[in-house]
Formats: structure tokens, C-alpha cells, sequence
């Protein structure tokens, strides 16, 4: 059999590794990846580097950014600024992930078991997630809240339990398309059980648009988490940025800086997640990978 | 006589990643007026790239005519500005794919579909147009017309849209129809239908046909002339019996009896296929000065991998690109 | 070809494979499209059987169903002495490793995520055959034997082309040593070149392992080539079923004759001697077949009886067996 020569040099190389590469190649996303990065041990590292509690009252308030060596200013209690981003900056990350965690686990399984066994049981979970999906978001987070408290596990919960329905729905929608391809007909003729069809067969080829969701469901529970921090309804006595924004909000004319800081700071992660979002959904995306 | 369509040294250039390949090559033929001509090969010959250039349709920015002229009625196409272009498309030149699932709007009735291409080129009037279609439909074939005519897409076989995709370009009753690959998507009892029917339309009409397909007993069945095409050359051209007779090139010879076919009578016995190794070069490799097919080719020596073969007339009709066309 | 055939390997009887169809409102009755109707046929060890047919005759479902990749309504498929689509668990699995299947597209038919070695694994840890430490020695083997090199095998399925995916596939198909192999359209998504050297592996296989093969095809060249005998499908049922040579060169049922007739061909002489039957229209909806012979309203030689009773499978002296009521006792073809 002399079939193409040139096929000898050509190294085993996994779609993982493929798309790696072409993520790689990609500028814009590389820059999110590396502001991401940033961010992410700014919030871990932050508070051993920069020593400072961020709700000690140490100077006037409202004073400007670079007086008195407080590099962000003050905010309307005189706390510094830079204290509190940097603490901040742990809260809103950690929201951001594990919300998106939790709505990327109740959405996968709820997706893969509708999308693989269809029926009364697609029935039933696609109806539950259009009632989850036609909730009034915020609406629903507030009576959480208001109900069980404004603990950081409580925020995250109700996020989650708000944003799934998008990921169930990508979910199914692949497992629908990929469960009639060939290839999962031949697993099944060689006898592969159905869960190992579900996690080994089926979902590691369904993934890639859902981590694409997932990695935009960090950056969207991160802006809502702000917004319930805004409206006041998070826990006081942790700091976010979305809680900054919230407590300075009434002195956006007089003292803009207060606002505007996290404002950036929460603008800038979201916008490097959606630019990190963007470019694993090129790399992963088949289509854009030919030639 | 000079011939409807003169195609003269054409190379077309396709930028890729990797640089610049022609995917055309010095290729040059005639076409005259209710001939049909076929264009055969496997998938990334260059055979569909021949038919969009010949439309003025090669994929934008990527693709372009690097030299050689394509002359139809004397006008040379390679010079043409869009709106001439537009004007000959779908009027003088139209072209059937092989998808029929894809090709029609699923949002509008086949009738509007007719009777809009009626409308831009002959400026008819909107009744008159969709009692044209109703011809047309009728002309393709499909029965019942004055019913069918406002169906949607979705309520029609795979081979009736097929018969309207005709019906469409037909329209305008083009002097040269273009079927890329038209039967490949259908049942071989449909596939005969439309080839009775593009038969029966081109005597009918005069329409010049170009059949682009990999089917040897399509070509057989339906063409007069065969080109075929291997890497973006050709490698052979000439009469269609002639050639199934006695191919003077061995990719054609390959292309003939790597199939099994129906013969008149099947005995017991049952030959190996003959296989022809390897798959077609890839993109960055065309071009080279040497024959493309050397490296799957059985008869080839140094002089195939050294020097592309020139083009052998012989005094038949019938030309092949291969250093050993003679001995074939 | 034995003369006497011994018991067939498989036996396929009154099959029937039906889906289920939405139609109208929310409590409308229940349709059902009988996507395989009722057919039986066997298949003697080391021959190959042809199913042909067009789009919509039933044929994939049927291959589907007899590998019990889909569900079938009722008839039996029986394996040697067991009734496949009613075994279960352990006898399920030990089955399974004895009937394989070969799939049309390679392209969609190799998991993209598994290097190739492990597509050719799958079925062999799965069904649990052979020793798990001889596993590497069969794949190796395997590779051998549908002409691939042993580096290949740490290649991801899109480093391939068609004709190598389709190898592999193949070689995934011998791995538990099957005794039949399902082939559904095993060549009609590759390219003319490639389909010789897939074809041409099939039967050297066929002798090497001692295969039988279902050969489900469109491609009535090819089928010609591959078979040993053939049954032709239209709208779910056979309506002609002979050994290779009475069938292409003495068919007998209309359609088998216009759809021999539609096939163009390379050979002047047959393209010469055969007049083409045309049959216009399309088959009637599948979801209420007509009372009477399905192909009645398009076949050139249907009669009054035709539309009234369903012609049967009937056995001919000249070893056809054929569904029409135009055909005589003695195996004379209205056409």
C-alpha cells in the first residue's frame, strides 16, 4: 500500500491540540487570556502584596486618586479604594466561577439526559427549563436572597439557578445532533453501555460550545452579581465591586472616580472573558479550522 | 464555424494559506452550439472551479483568472464587467448544482421562483411570467404544472426540484446550460429522467451542455466530447466513445476500470478492480513541472517526474497529456 | 459457491420495522410508517447477500434492524439457533461481537476525539472479547490486514482521508471476529478511485476471515460486483430476490427491470440492447400504502388486479423468487 508518503511525518495530533494552536494564533483572545490571568492572581496574590483592609476608615473621604499615597482615592467612608478592588476582585471571580460552574453542571446534565433519551423524559426536562428560562431573572434572584439570606453560597445559587436553561438547551441541541452520527450508532453496535455512550462518547464531542457558554457565564455572573450588589441586596460586609458601585452610587456627580473604578475594573474582566469566550469559540469551531 | 464557447489557455489561481495554486491550468477547449461536453474526475480536479469561472463566479477574493481568455460568442468573459456578467448569468449561460435540497428558497412558492428570473431578464409582466412557468414546469416534465406551480419547495421530491432547477435555468432559454454534478444526490430512476430530459431540451432548444460529473456511464450515456481533468490539467480529451474504447491516458483508464459496471451480459466471472493508489495531490503541489499523476501511475519513470507532458494531439480528435500516450 | 447449501447463517423472517409519526393535532391518532414491511430472507454462511433499493425502500432501516441498531416491530432474526432481537445482557454481548457493521460516511462514522488504535479498540474492550493483554497483538494485526501502517495508528481520524477512514472502520468491523458483517453503503460516500480499493479489500477479507456479508447498496454496479445473490426493496418490501446472474441477467419484476434500466453504462452493447422503461411519478405516501401492489402506480405493465391485492413473494422454477402479479408460473416478465 503506498498511499501518500508524506503521511509518515505527520505527527498524531489531537483535536485538543489543534485548536490550542489555533487559539494561540489568535491575538485579541491571547491578550484576554493574559488580562484574565492578571486579574485572577491580582485577586488571589492582592491582598498579601498590597496589606490593607479594605473597610478601615484611613483618610478623608472622597479624596481623589494619588492624594495622600492611595493610589484609587477614597471612597464615601474614606476606605481606600484600591483595597477594596483588590478585595473585590476575589468575591466577584469567585461568584463569577463557581456560578458558572453550577450552571454549567445542572445545564450539561439536564441537557444530556433529555437530548440522549428523548421521549417523556425530554418532555419533562425541556418544560422545567422553559419555566426556569421564562422566570423574571432578577426578580427570582431578589426572592432568594430576601428569603434565605445574602450569603456569598446564596448569590451563587440563585445565579446558577437563573442562567442553566442556555446551557441545557446547547446541550441537548448537540446531544440531538451527535447521537444520530455514525459514529455513536457503531459504539452502539459494539456494545458501549449508555452512560459510557453519554459521558465518554457523546459529551466530550459536544463540549465545545458549551465551554464556549461557560467561559461567557463567568463574565455574565460576574455582571449580575453586580447588579444585585448595586441594588444593595448582597451581604454588606463583603466587598464587591458590583457592592462599591452600589454604595457610592449617590455620590456619581460629585465624586465619579468611586463609580468609575470598579466600573473599569468589572468592564475590563468581562470584557477579557468574552474576548477569551470568542476566541476558544473560533479555535474549537471546526469550520474556521479547515485551512 | 466559430465555436459558441472558446476557452483558451485559461489559468485561474486560488490563494491559499500555503501561497498560490492554479487550480486551472492551461486549459483550453470549444464548445459549439448543442453539443454536450463533459468534464470528468474526482473531487478537487477542478472541475467545478472550470464551471464557476465559466460563470464569472469564482469565489471572491481568493480566485481569480491569472491569464488565457474564455471567448463566448466572442465576447472574452475574463474582461467583462459585473453587470455584463450578470446579464449573460442566468440568460445565455445558466447553471443547475448538485444539491437540490439547498437550492431553492424554502420560503417562497416555485412559481415565484420561476417567474422572478423571468422577470429580471425579460422584463415580462407578472402574469405573463407565471404562465411561463407553468410552461416551463410542463416542459421540465413535472405533472400537473398549473398545480404544482405553487407548491413550496418542501413539498416536492428530491428530483422534481431537480426538474425545477432546470425548469429554471432554462428559462431564459441559455445557450449554454451548465449542470454541475446534477444527478448525484438522486436515485438512478431519477437520474435517468432528467438526463432523457436535458437530452430531449438540448436537441429541442440548441442549448450547449457541459456535464460535470465522476459517473464513466454517465459521460457514456449523455456527452458527446469528454475532457478529463486530473489536478487542474487535463489529461485527456476527445470523442466520449473513442475514449472509453481506448483511453490514451492511464488516469483515464484508471477512471474506467476502477468501477464495477453493468455490462450486456454478467458472466461468473468477476475480475479485481483495478485500483488506483493514493488520492489526489493536494493544492500546494499543482503547478509543478512534472505529470501530477505520476505518483499513483504504474507506467511512470523519470521523465514523468521531471517534465510536465505536453499535450499529445492524435488525429482523431482525441489529445492526451502523458509521456506515453503513444504506447497506450 | 457450494452446490448444496448446508443452514444458513442467518435467517431473517417477516421483519418489520415501523415509526412512529406525528401528525395533524395534539390528539389525533397515532400514524405509523411501515419503514420495512414484513420481509424475510437468508443469507448462507460465507455468501453475500445484496439488499438494493432507492432512497426510502427500506433497505438501511432493515440492515439497522437486524443489527438491533433500531427497534424492529416484530418477525425474528435468527442467528444459528438464537432469535438475535430477543437475546439479552451477556447473550446480547456475545452476539453482538457476531455481527459487525460497516457504516456509509467515514467521515462521521470515527469518533473524533479517539486516535485510531482506539477506534479499532472499542469494540473488542466493550464487548469484552480475546485476552485484554493480546488486545495491542489483534490491532496490530488488524492494521495489517486492511492496509495500514502500524504508525497510523496513533492518528486522529481527520489525519486520514476517505478511503484510509473507511480502513479503518473495517478493520473496527473484524476486530471481535464477527461472522457477518453489515455493510451499509460501504463505498458510495468515497471518491471512484477509492471505491476500487475498499471493494476489492472487502472481498479479499471475505475470504481471508471467512465473512459473510449483508451488502446494502444503491449502486447496482457495484452490487453486481459484491454479490452473490440480491433482493431488490421498494417501499419496504422485497420484490424480487435471485442469485446474482438470474437476477441481472433475467430480471423479472418491472421495477427491478427499470431500475437495471436506468443505470448508464460504460458498455456500448448494453447500452445498445436495453430499452429503458421509464416509470414517472413518485411511490405513493408511505404513511397509506395502497390496498394493491405498491409499485402499481408507476409501473408500465400494471393491470386491474394489480391495484386491488397485494401480490405475494412467490417462488420460480427458475429460482427467482418475485412480487407481481404480471409475472407467469413459469417465470415469464411482463416487460
Amino acid at each position: 500500500m503506498n498511499t501518500e508518503q508524506e503521511q509518515t511525518v505527520e505527527t498524531a495530533r489531537s483535536p485538543f491540540s489543534e485548536a490550542f494552536e489555533m487559539f494561540r494564533q489568535n491575538h485579541l483572545a491571547v491578550a484576554g487570556l493574559i488580562l484574565l490571568v492578571l486579574i485572577i492572581l491580582a485577586g488571589l496574590f492582592g491582598p498579601y502584596l498590597y496589606v490593607a483592609d479594605p473597610f478601615d476608615m484611613v483618610w478623608a473621604p472622597f479624596s481623589p486618586p494619588g492624594e495622600e499615597g492611595y493610589l484609587l482615592g477614597t471612597d464615601y467612608l474614606g476606605r481606600d479604594l484600591l483595597a477594596m478592588l483588590i478585595h473585590g476582585a476575589r468575591v466577584s471571580i469567585l461568584i463569577g466561577l463557581s456560578a458558572a460552574f453550577l450552571t454549567v453542571f445542572i445545564g450539561i446534565t439536564v441537557g444530556a439526559l433529555a437530548g440522549f433519551y428523548r421521549g417523556i423524559t425530554e418532555e419533562i426536562l425541556m418544560r422545567i427549563t422553559e419555566f426556569f428560562q421564562v422566570l423574571p431573572t432578577l426578580l427570582f434572584s431578589m426572592v432568594i436572597v430576601a428569603l434565605f439570606g445574602a450569603s456569598l453560597p446564596m448569590i451563587t445559587l440563585a445565579i446558577g439557578l437563573v442562567s442553566w436553561p442556555s446551557v441545557a438547551r446547547i446541550t441537548r441541541a448537540e446531544f440531538l445532533r451527535i447521537r444520530e452520527l455514525e459514529y455513536v450508532t457503531a459504539a452502539r453496535a459494539c456494545g458501549v453501555s449508555n452512560a459510557k455512550l453519554i459521558f465518554k462518547v457523546i459529551l466530550p464531542n459536544a463540549l465545545p460550545p458549551i465551554i464556549v457558554q461557560a467561559a461567557l457565564m463567568v463574565g455574565s455572573a460576574i455582571l449580575f452579581e453586580a447588579g444585585l450588589s448595586f441594588l444593595g441586596l448582597t451581604d454588606p460586609n463583603v466587598v464587591s465591586w458590583g457592592q462599591i458601585i452600589g454604595s457610592n452610587r449617590e455620590y456619581i456627580l460629585d465624586a465619579s472616580f468611586t463609580v468609575t473604578v470598579p466600573g473599569l475594573a468589572i468592564f475590563i474582566t468581562v470584557l477579557a472573558i468574552s474576548l477569551v469566550g470568542d476566541g476558544l469559540n473560533d479555535a474549537l469551531n471546526p469550520k474556521l479550522r479547515q485551512r | 464555424m466559430t465555436p459558441l464557447l472558446q476557452v483558451d489557455n485559461l489559468r485561474i489561481e486560488l490563494t491559499t494559506r500555503d501561497g498560490v495554486a492554479p487550480v486551472i491550468d492551461d486549459l483550453s477547449l470549444q464548445l459549439n452550439a448543442g453539443e454536450t461536453l463533459s468534464f470528468v474526475g474526482e473531487s478537487g480536479c477542478g472541475k467545478s472551479m472550470t464551471a464557476l469561472a465559466l460563470m464569472g463566479l469564482l469565489p471572491e477574493g481568493v480566485g481569480r483568472v491569472a491569464s488565457g481568455k474564455i471567448l463566448f460568442d466572442g465576447e472574452d468573459l475574463t474582461q467583462a464587467s459585473d453587470a455584463r456578467l450578470r446579464e449573460i448569468r442566468g440568460n445565455e449561460i445558466s447553471m443547475i448544482f448538485q444539491e437540490p435540497m439547498t437550492s431553492l428558497n424554502p420560503v417562497y412558492t416555485i412559481g415565484e421562483q420561476i417567474a422572478e428570473v423571468l422577470r429580471r431578464h425579460q422584463n415580462l409582466s407578472k402574469k405573463a411570467a407565471w404562465n411561463k412557468a407553468i410552461e416551463l414546469l410542463d416542459a421540465v416534465r413535472i405533472p400537473n404544472p398549473s398545480a404544482r406551480v405553487s407548491d413550496y419547495p418542501h413539498q416536492m421530491s428530491g428530483g422534481q426540484r431537480q426538474l425545477v432547477m432546470i425548469a429554471i435555468a432554462l428559462a431564459c432559454e441559455p445557450k449554454i446550460l451548465i449542470a454541475d454534478e446534477p444527478t448525484t444526490a438522486l436515485d438512478v430512476t431519477v437520474q435517468a429522467q432528467i438526463f432523457d430530459l436535458l437530452r430531449d431540451l438540448g436537441r429541442e432548444f440548441g442549448t450547449a451542455i457541459i456535464l460535470i460529473t465522476h459517473d464513466m456511464g454517465a459521460v457514456a450515456d449523455m456527452a458527446e466530447r469528454m475532457i478529463v481533468m486530473y489536478a487542474g490539467r487535463k489529461a485527456e480529451a476527445g470523442p466520449v466513445e473513442q475514449v472509453i474504447e481506448h483511453p490514451r491516458h492511464p488516469y483515464t483508464k484508471g477512471l474506467i476500470s476502477c468501477v464495477p459496471h453493468l455490462i450486456a451480459t454478467l458472466t461468473e466471472e468477476r475480475p479485481e478492480l483495478t485500483e488506483v493508489a493514493g488520492i489526489v495531490p493536494s493544492l500546494r503541489d499543482f503547478g509543478r513541472d512534472q505529470c501530477l499523476f505520476a505518483s499513483r501511475c504504474d507506467r511512470a519513470d523519470q521523465q514523468c517526474k521531471s517534465s510536465r507532458p505536453p499535450e499529445i494531439e492524435f488525429d482523431d480528435g482525441q489529445s492526451s497529456a502523458c509521456w506515453h500516450a503513444e504506447q497506450l | 459457491m457450494t452446490d448444496k447449501k448446508p443452514r444458513p447463517l442467518l435467517k431473517v423472517e417477516n421483519l418489520t420495522v415501523r415509526f412512529p409519526v406525528k401528525r395533524g393535532g395534539l390528539f389525533s391518532k397515532k400514524a405509523y410508517l411501515y419503514a420495512v414491511d414484513d420481509i424475510s430472507f437468508e443469507v448462507a454462511r460465507g455468501e453475500t447477500l445484496a439488499i438494493v433499493g432507492e432512497s426510502g425502500s427500506g433497505k438501511s432501516t432493515a440492515a439497522l434492524a437486524i443489527a438491533r441498531l433500531v427497534e424492529a416491530h416484530s418477525g425474528s432474526v435468527m442467528l444459528g439457533d438464537d432469535d438475535f432481537l430477543s437475546l439479552k445482557d451477556e447473550a446480547l454481548r456475545q452476539a453482538r461481537a457476531q455481527v459487525q457493521f460497516i457504516f456509509q460516511d467515514p467521515y462521521a462514522s470515527l469518533n473524533p476525539r479517539l486516535r485510531a488504535e482506539a477506534v479499532v479498540r472499542e469494540p473488542l474492550d466493550s464487548l469484552g472479547t480475546g485476552n485484554p493483554n493480546d488486545r495491542q497483538a489483534t490491532i496490530d494485526e488488524l492494521f495489517k490486514a486492511v492496509g495500514l501502517r502500524p504508525e497510523q495508528q496513533r492518528l486522529f481520524p481527520h489525519q486520514f482521508s476517505g478511503g484510509q477512514r473507511q480502513r479503518i472502520g473495517v478493520a473496527r468491523a473484524l476486530a471481535t471476529r464477527p461472522e457477518l458483517i453489515i455493510c451499509d453503503e460501504p463505498v458510495s460516500a468515497l471518491d471512484v478511485a477509492v471505491q476500487a480499493q475498499i471493494l476489492n479489500l472487502l472481498r479479499k477479507l471475505q475470504k481471508d476471515f471467512d465473512l459473510t456479508y449483508l451488502f446494502i447498496s444503491h449502486d447496482l454496479g457495484v452490487v453486481q460486483h459484491m454479490c452473490d445473490s440480491v433482493a431488490v426493496m421498494y417501499m419496504g418490501k422485497i420484490v424480487e430476490h435471485a442469485d446474482r446472474l438470474s437476477l441481472f441477467n433475467n430480471p423479472l419484476h418491472p421495477y427491478t427491470k427499470a431500475l437495471l434500466s436506468a443505470v448508464p453504462s460504460v458498455d456500448k452493447k448494453r447500452r445498445l440492447e436495453t430499452k429503458r422503461i421509464l416509470i414517472p411519478g413518485d411511490p405513493p405516501d408511505p404513511l397509506s400504502p395502497p390496498k394493491g401492489c405498491r409499485f402499481a402506480n408507476r409501473c408500465p405493465a400494471a393491470q386491474e388486479q394489480c391495484t386491488q391485492s397485494q401480490p405475494l413473494l412467490r417462488h420460480m422454477k427458475t429460482g427467482h423468487s418475485v412480487a407481481c402479479h404480471r409475472v407467469s408460473d413459469d417465470g415469464v416478465a411482463p416487460l
